[in-house]
């Protein structure tokens, strides 16, 4: 039976192996730096724990996040997949972060439904709402993913007269590995991993004629 | 030094010297003539003969399991009068030499328990022990000791390495054996960045995730090779941008990992110097490399090129290819502007405008006799574009691209040239993207000429950013045992030059 890969960089740094639907061993960095540092080795030793497992499925957290770590745990996924000739998908984050409060907790619905949000620095805010799981244990979203400013988050949930059930978990790839799993029961499971900014790169077009002399 | 002995491989015509010796050495246990001609005959033997004098004074075999890349080591002997000599290790280093080039992971031998003077040997050859036969020499009744060394891939003299770079804007992947350059794959985000005048870091740092897969797929097609075959990744880990090279690193640490094989952590700028290794099969030195890129423009004076790198100067600002994009812009021409300026300066008159020459005033020279400043020069070419405008003139485009570019190259040569002079080096590499620039090339080797100075330029598609320069750097610390870095480096934009590899 191959195992799973699952990466995840939009916070810190968290990798982890599974085989049948069971967790064979976890690397959790909270660090939301040096992810470039941390990756293989984190990858290193989860494989470590089980020498013999085949990987034969990869699956990374596409973010939403802030730039620069989320491309290290996608980059890696890519080239992980390719050398042991694995399956990669893509998941969004936020949606695992949804999967690890709604397992267990009856109480978020439609009418309180649950928001995710995770730091986009800048003063502003990555976020997602979640109805409840569908069938096949995957999280309903019904907003986001998607990047604002708290107050006007705040707005915007009094406006729809919304009070919602707040998110405190953090990800894990435990997390990722599992809502990949239900996506697959219900044939959600992208092979997209390309990574969610939600942002233009900051640049500003050519400034011509700046002016030199007094 | 050389050595008092010869070794080379056996034939048959050996036999009878070598049976002397084997009955020497071997007085109760010596292997009949026949064996022996059987192994000197044999398929996957090895076997190696040493004379002095022309007298045959030791010999070695190796037994080759090639299907499980394995060796046992069959026998050696040296004749009594060599021994003490280090006949012996050079016999057994021969023999570990073949191992390797036949792709054998692990040779094993056996030793005889009274024999610890040929224990010691092994053991500072990297064999250990692991496992006793117990009475196995007869009838002397003595113990036998297996020993197993362990070879890694890497140790191979051509190995197989794939090479990743992503410290600016181009995605690089490439392959090498060795020095044998099979496939440099480039993507460009170029296009991406014209519309801003230069590169945006984010911008290229995207483009790279983006660019890595197709990259490499393209290289492996290129070389005809697969993942499983390759012995080793290098990623370039520095200088650079740092996003831009976080990229590069994380993709080379997972392959690493998933192909389970070592990883080398590469000098971008070291890179570029060793590239010339592809198209020599070795770099000479001590050479003095100039780098001129968008990002870099760096005087170095290479001893040697893994241990021995110095930096005599650096850009104090702007770097020269910098130079060119921001002067384009003031003249209205396109990113990137070093085509552009050479394009618009070809029917122009270099000695129109006398621009300023940075750091060659004599006070300069003192402190920065081999560092570079253009950020002075490209104010001056702004102001004058100003005043023209100012009183209404027109601009001569051409002459003022014709005057620019012969100061930056001007400065460029002539700060390399001295550094050759000064340090009685005869050579001159030239590398980075802006050696494209024709005029660079032309005073180059004018001034090289005069000087009597040998000058290399790399192939163009080895000059800019590439992936082939980090896979032969890593070939080349694999060829020289350097072992493999740890899984813990990171992407450093400020590497210094000296480090060449990180561990």
């Amino acid at each position: 039976m191959g195992a799973t890969l699952a990466i995840d960089t939009s916070a810190g740094t968290t990798v982890a192996l599974l085989r049948n639907g069971q967790v064979v061993a976890e690397a959790n960095y909270g660090s939301n730096m040096g992810h470039a540092e941390t990756i293989g080795t984190a990858i290193a030793e989860v494989l470590a724990a089980a020498p013999d497992a085949q990987v034969i499925s990869v699956v990374v957290g596409r973010g939403p996040a802030p730039f620069t770590g989320l491309r290290i745990g996608i980059a890696a996924a890519m080239m992980f997949a390719e050398g042991a000739k694995a399956q990669l998908s893509g998941v969004v984050s936020l949606d695992a972060i949804a999967l690890l409060e709604l397992e267990g907790n009856s109480k978020i619905s439609a009418a309180s439904p649950l928001l995710v949000t995770t730091d986009a620095r800048r003063k502003e805010v990555y976020y997602a709402i979640y109805s409840g799981l569908n069938p096949h244990g995957v999280p309903i979203r019904v907003d986001g993913p998607a990047v604002i400013k708290p107050a006007v988050l705040e707005e915007m949930l009094i406006d729809k007269n919304i009070t919602p059930i707040h998110a405190t978990k953090t990800i894990t790839a435990v997390a990722i590995a599992k809502l990949a799993e239900a996506q697959l029961r219900d044939g959600s499971l992208s092979h997209d991993v390309t990574a969610l900014y939600l942002r233009q790169p900051d640049a500003v077009e050519g400034q011509f004629g700046k002016k030199v002399s007094g | 030094m050389s050595k008092p002995w010869a070794i080379r491989i056996a034939d048959e015509n050996d036999l009878d010297a070598i049976m002397q010796i084997e009955h020497e050495c071997f007085a109760n246990d010596a292997w009949s003539a026949d064996s022996m001609y059987e192994e000197l005959t044999g398929a996957e033997k090895y076997y190696i003969v040493s004379y002095r004098d022309e007298h045959l004074v030791g010999y070695a075999g190796l037994n080759k399991l090639p299907t499980v890349h394995q060796s046992e080591v069959q026998t050696i002997a040296v004749r009594p009068a060599a021994r003490g000599t280090g006949l012996g290790r050079d016999l057994m280093e021969h023999l570990l030499a073949e191992a390797v080039r036949s792709d054998c992971r692990e040779v094993f031998l056996e030793v005889r328990a009274d024999n610890e003077v040929a224990q010691k040997l092994y053991l500072s050859l990297g064999f250990e022990q692991i496992d006793v036969r117990k009475r196995y020499y007869q009838p002397d009744d003595v113990d036998a000791i297996v020993m197993r060394a362990q070879l890694p891939a890497a140790a191979k003299a051509e190995p197989l390495v794939l090479g990743i770079e992503s410290s600016c804007d181009e995605t690089g992947v490439g392959i090498v054996r060795g020095t044998t350059l099979l496939a440099n794959v480039i993507s460009s985000s170029m296009d991406l960045h014209a519309r801003f005048g230069g590169v945006v870091p984010e911008v290229a740092a995207r483009a790279h995730l983006e660019a890595l897969l197709p990259t490499l797929h393209e290289a492996l097609a290129t070389a005809k090779v697969s993942l499983e075959e390759i012995d080793a990744v290098a990623v370039a880990n520095g200088p650079g941008l740092a996003g831009a090279l976080m990229v590069g690193v994380g993709a080379a640490k997972a392959l690493a990992v998933s192909l389970n094989k070592p990883i080398y952590a590469v000098n971008h700028l070291v890179g570029h110097v060793g590239v010339d290794i592809l198209e020599r099969g070795e770099l000479e030195t001590p050479t003095i490399a100039l780098l001129v890129s968008g990002g870099h423009t760096s005087l170095l004076l290479v001893r040697n090129l893994l241990d021995d790198v110095e930096l005599l100067g650096e850009t104090i600002d702007d770097a020269a290819g910098e130079a060119f994009d921001k002067v384009a812009r003031v003249l209205g021409l396109k990113y990137p502007g070093g085509p552009e300026i050479d394009k618009a300066a070809a029917d122009g008159d270099a000695n129109a405008i006398r621009f300023p020459r940075g750091l060659m005033l004599p006070k300069d020279m003192e402190k920065h006799r081999y560092d570079f400043s253009f950020s002075g020069l490209k104010t001056a070419v702004a102001r004058h574009v100003e005043v023209l405008n100012t009183k209404g003139e027109e601009v001569p485009i051409a002459d003022v691209a014709a005057s620019f570019r012969e100061a930056v190259v001007d400065v460029l040569v002539s700060k390399a040239v001295n550094a050759c002079l000064d340090h009685k080096v005869p050579r001159l590499l030239l590398g980075g993207g802006v050696i494209a620039n024709r005029r660079l090339r032309e005073v180059a080797q004018q001034r090289c000429e005069e000087n009597g100075i040998e000058l290399r330029i790399p192939a163009l598609s080895l000059c800019t950013d590439n992936g082939a320069m980090i896979a032969a750097i890593g070939a080349q610390l694999i060829a020289a045992g350097r072992k493999q870095s740890s899984l813990h480096f990171g992407a450093d934009s400020t590497l210094p030059v000296t480090k060449v590899q990180t561990i």
